[in-house]
């Protein structure tokens, strides 16, 4: 009965769909104040305290106020419930963290993870879009799936490997997300972990740049080029699930990097009053880091980003895969 | 919460559920119900300019095949397929030569010290 509750806990509330929804507006909002202070701009301001609430209004006038614009190609019954089994899917994946209450532990749960908080949000995403068809939809589509072939793959890897080496051996659980942080602080001060761990973190960064749609690997929406991307037929409440599911994402990967690259709470006991601390302090690291990258660069174009994150992304996560392999 | 494999999955994809059940109706109640019909966006141009409104399936992967794995291709036909002996001598060489030196990292790492103990 307890573990019920606290599966329906982890599920709406906390971590759940209230409180990665406040996350992700807040990660957006962040990205958005840093961003304008890059480029000398007040950024938002007049919404809630310090323009707090600005990415929460966003949200409700979209969800709202704005009409959907439909063509007579759309089908959006089908593509609101696309996104929206995105969401869920991506808001299930929490229970696998050490956040939730419930934080179920299993061998190999970092596979069921990774399919509920990266594959079915990507895959829902493209799907939704297709179903409001358009030229510049398609080439949205086009664009993200080429970028998805080489991104994906290179995140799966980087997030693979540290919970490999994490538990390859001893009596933790294999392949656990939650069992793989509690030993982060080890994989750093072996040498040859530590030049392991280097690898997949520089892989993550580079794939959750081109996850997140960030510069440079801003190509599958290339503003003004291709009008709006893989969501150009989006509006109203339609694009306000469409951006939700996105930010949610984003938030989701960033809440994963913390826990298998920087251990979490530690040195401090989870959801201990420093504990928390750290984990706030983690988080925006690495909020910083996704800031900073996307505002110094520009936007490749398809190809350039290909081989970029190729080079960046795939192939230290495929070194790493290899070194990890020859660990005895 | 230590649990199988299976139960993992399948606590999952009951979370998931409930969730879509939630989001649904929460997204259903608060959500503008105003619609409007217009003509698919092309920039003010009409529908005849293209050929499909949906695209094909080799069109989605456009940028990856066209653009990455051509590139791949061409540089494999430049160096490899060049028609001279010796470039090809060289290249299987070297890929030979690597797949070598990790057979003999790997005998030194694992094969070795089993043979000693």
């Amino acid at each position: 009965m307890i573990d019920l509750v606290k599966a329906i806990i982890s599920a709406l509330l906390f971590p759940g769909l209230l409180f990665i929804t406040a996350l992700a507006l807040f990660t957006q909002y962040l990205v958005r104040k840093l961003s304008a202070r890059y480029q000398r701009r007040m950024g938002p301001s007049y919404v809630g305290p310090f323009g707090l609430l600005q990415t929460f209004y966003d949200f409700w006038k979209l969800l709202r106020v704005k009409e959907v614009v439909i063509t007579k190609y759309s089908m959006v019954r089908a593509s609101e419930l696309l996104l929206l089994i995105g969401l869920s899917s991506a808001v299930a994946s929490l229970v696998f963290l050490p956040l939730s209450p419930l934080n179920i532990r299993s061998e190999f749960d970092v596979l069921v993870f990774f399919y509920l908080a990266s594959v079915m949000p990507l895959a829902m995403l493209i799907m939704a879009s297709l179903a409001m068809p358009g030229p510049y939809t398609s080439l949205g589509v086009s664009r993200l799936l080429s970028m998805a072939t080489i991104s994906e793959p290179a995140l799966f890897a980087s997030i693979l490997v540290p919970v490999y080496l994490a538990t390859r051996s001893g009596p933790r659980l294999f392949m656990s997300i939650a069992e793989s942080s509690a030993m982060v602080p080890e994989l750093w001060s072996n040498p040859v972990t530590a030049v392991i761990m280097a690898l997949c973190f520089v892989a993550y960064i580079v794939s959750l740049q081109a996850r997140a749609l960030y510069q440079p690997f801003n190509i599958p929406e290339a503003e003004q080029e291709i009008i709006a991307g893989f969501e150009t037929e989006f509006s109203g409440p339609l694009l306000a699930l469409a951006r939700l599911l996105h930010d949610v994402d984003l938030s989701i990967s960033l809440l994963l990097g913390v826990y298998v690259f920087l251990g979490g709470p530690l040195p401090f006991r989870h959801l201990s009053p420093l504990g928390v601390v750290m984990l706030t302090v983690k988080y925006l690291v690495l909020v910083a880091i996704v800031a900073y990258i996307k505002n110094v660069m520009g936007r490749y174009r398809i190809e350039q980003g290909l081989v970029q994150a190729f080079k960046y992304s795939l192939v230290p996560a495929a070194l790493a895969v290899v070194l990890a392999m020859l660990l005895p | 919460m230590k649990v199988s494999p299976y139960q993992a999955v399948s606590i999952s994809a009951a979370l998931l559920g409930l969730v879509l059940l939630v989001a649904a109706v929460l997204y259903y109640v608060f959500k503008s119900k105003r619609s409007r019909e217009t003509p698919v966006y092309l920039s003010g141009e009409g529908e005849d300019v293209v050929s499909m409104i949906v695209p094909s399936v080799a069109s989605l992967y456009w940028g990856f095949m066209k653009r990455f794995a051509k590139s791949l291709y061409k540089a494999l036909i430049e160096k490899v397929h060049t028609g001279s002996l010796h470039d090809w001598y060289k290249f299987i060489s070297s890929w030979f030569g690597a797949l070598l030196l990790i057979s003999i990292l790997v005998y030194l790492i694992y094969a070795l010290p089993a043979l000693l103990r």
